[in-house]
């Protein structure tokens, strides 16, 4: 397990960036934070860094649920508004994890039953200020 | 003038409602039904895809046989059908899509695909034109929802230009997750602007960062992070559960309830909240619409409902006129769908039956 700290959100951003080399391909990755914790300003970097997209195009799927990168490079997904596993029947999560392309998950984590067990967790934890430590596992 | 008058059925499903529609010349709404899912997700805070499909499957037949019903329409009687193609929820747009695309293959009608966010544009374009008070080319529009805050430049033969966007939560999502945290139901927007009046907008002080690169770009997620961090540093919590508690038992509570529940500098951090989210997006539309030299402001989307916003940009004493449309068709609707339809049928620019719907389609 790997901990990083940054110190604004262009570092948050540069780190993104940073680990989008290393992730598995097409591999699923949890962004895991409270509210306003940073998850799609990480997920601006990794996708930028996956060079799927700009980092300033990366905007939050909260509503629209799925967003969907340099057509089909990156997929970034939202969970927030979603309360019950059968809610996501209709998704097709499925497809997006047969897909190849990296999947980032906000939100995912509590659905733990419907992810692969084969999976990066990225935790994500913000002082209050503009601080954060970011912290990656690789599961398998 | 002459000829005989040229009839469209629309047909919405791109996210909450199922809406359909018909309407002659691009400005006489003969019908618009819409079958709102509020209260089915007013329960899960949220829309929820996996019942907004069902839902949409439910209504859709009754809709369009009602809208056709009430406009005293057939389907041989319309001239083209119309129907929104992106952006939205796959599932719920493949609904509407579907069921569009066998009315118009069964009735030898041309199918027409309307981008959602040129809809919300038109609802003011149909507006204008029935009222004959045309808006001035080029203007601006801003399009601010619970999943788009966009600035368009829109040029004659409704060419458009983006000039900025959200780089991180939607105006709209920002009200909803704002009255989530608070323990507000959902949607949040109107609950937030219908109790922003009883606070005091200066209660708390809320600042944007400056913007690097684009200038017209918007950002919601810190005001939300900053809302977030004075919750969380004041005793809040009781408050919050006594909302959380009574919306269990009381799926639509009225503002005099929520006002019985609501403790004054609660209501200061609605109404600052609110005046700060209002004053960004009226900051930067002006600054866009100076860039061009625009000569009309549009706004249009869910959120052009805000009566704070529609207050504000009037005493804006801005140098162009600013059209906001009516309530009914600031937020999703069908007859907006078939407004943007009329040109494009005007121009012969039709889909094929072919033609996917598309989750993330652009309009510049």
């Amino acid at each position: 397990m790997a901990t990083y700290r940054t110190r604004s959100e262009a570092e948050t951003i540069a780190l993104g960036q940073r680990l989008a080399r290393e992730l598995p391909v097409g591999g699923v990755v949890l962004l895991i934070g409270n509210l306003g914790a940073g998850k799609t300003t990480l997920a601006k970097g990794i996708v930028s860094g996956l060079g799927a997209a700009a980092a300033d195009e990366v905007s939050s799927p909260t509503f629209t649920l799925i967003h969907e990168y340099g057509e089909g490079r990156a997929y970034h997904v939202d969970l927030y508004r979603l309360d019950a596993p059968a809610e996501l029947a209709t998704l097709g999560l499925d497809e997006l994890f047969d897909s190849g392309a990296p999947v980032l998950i906000e939100w995912g984590e509590r659905f733990p039953a419907l992810l692969p067990e084969r999976r990066t967790e990225i935790r994500i934890r913000s002082d209050g200020a503009d601080e954060r430590e970011i912290q990656i596992e690789h599961l398998t | 003038m002459a000829g005989k008058p040229v009839r469209i059925l629309a047909i919405e499903s791109s996210c909450d409602e199922t809406a359909a529609a018909v309407v002659e010349d691009g400005e006489t709404v003969l019908s618009s039904v819409v079958a709102s899912q509020l209260i089915t997700h007013g329960k899960y805070g949220g829309v929820v895809p996996e019942l907004a499909s069902r839902e949409h499957l439910r209504a859709i037949v009754p809709v369009v046989r009602e809208a056709l019903e009430a406009a005293h329409a057939t389907l041989g009687s319309v001239d083209a059908i119309a129907v929104t193609v992106g952006p939205g929820l796959v599932g719920s747009l493949l609904v509407g899509l579907t069921y569009a695309k066998s009315l118009s293959f069964a009735s030898g009608r041309p199918l027409i695909a309307v981008n959602h966010i040129e809809g919300h544009i038109h609802s003011v374009i149909l507006e204008t034109r029935r009222d004959a008070t045309l808006v001035a080319l080029p203007a601006l529009a801003l399009v601010v929802s619970g999943g788009h805050t966009h600035l368009f430049e829109v040029s004659e033969n409704f060419a458009y230009r983006l000039l900025g966007k959200t780089r991180d939560d939607a105006a709209g999502e920002a009200f909803d997750k704002v009255a989530k945290l608070l323990g507000f139901g959902y949607p949040g927007g109107p609950i937030i602007d219908s109790l922003a009046p009883q606070g005091d907008a200066s209660a708390v002080r809320f600042t944007f960062a400056k913007m690097k690169g684009n200038a017209l770009d918007f950002s919601f997620s810190g005001l939300k992070t900053a809302v977030l961090r004075w919750v969380e540093a004041q005793p809040m919590e009781v408050e919050i559960a006594a909302r959380r508690a009574f919306l269990r038992h009381h799926p639509q509570p009225s503002t005099e309830e929520w006002l019985a529940l609501t403790p004054p500098h609660t209501l200061g951090l609605l109404a600052s909240f609110q005046r700060a989210v209002i004053t960004e997006l009226l900051t930067r539309a002006a600054a866009a619409a100076g860039t061009f030299g625009a000569r009309a402001l549009i706004v249009a989307g869910g959120v052009a409902c805000n009566s704070g916003l529609r207050a504000a940009a009037k005493s804006a004493h801005l140098p162009y006129p600013v059209y906001f449309p009516s309530p009914g068709l600031s937020t999703d609707n069908a007859a907006m769908i078939a407004a943007a339809a009329f040109p494009k049928l005007a121009r012969g620019e039709f889909a094929t039956l072919e033609i996917a719907a598309q989750a993330n389609l652009t309009l510049a």
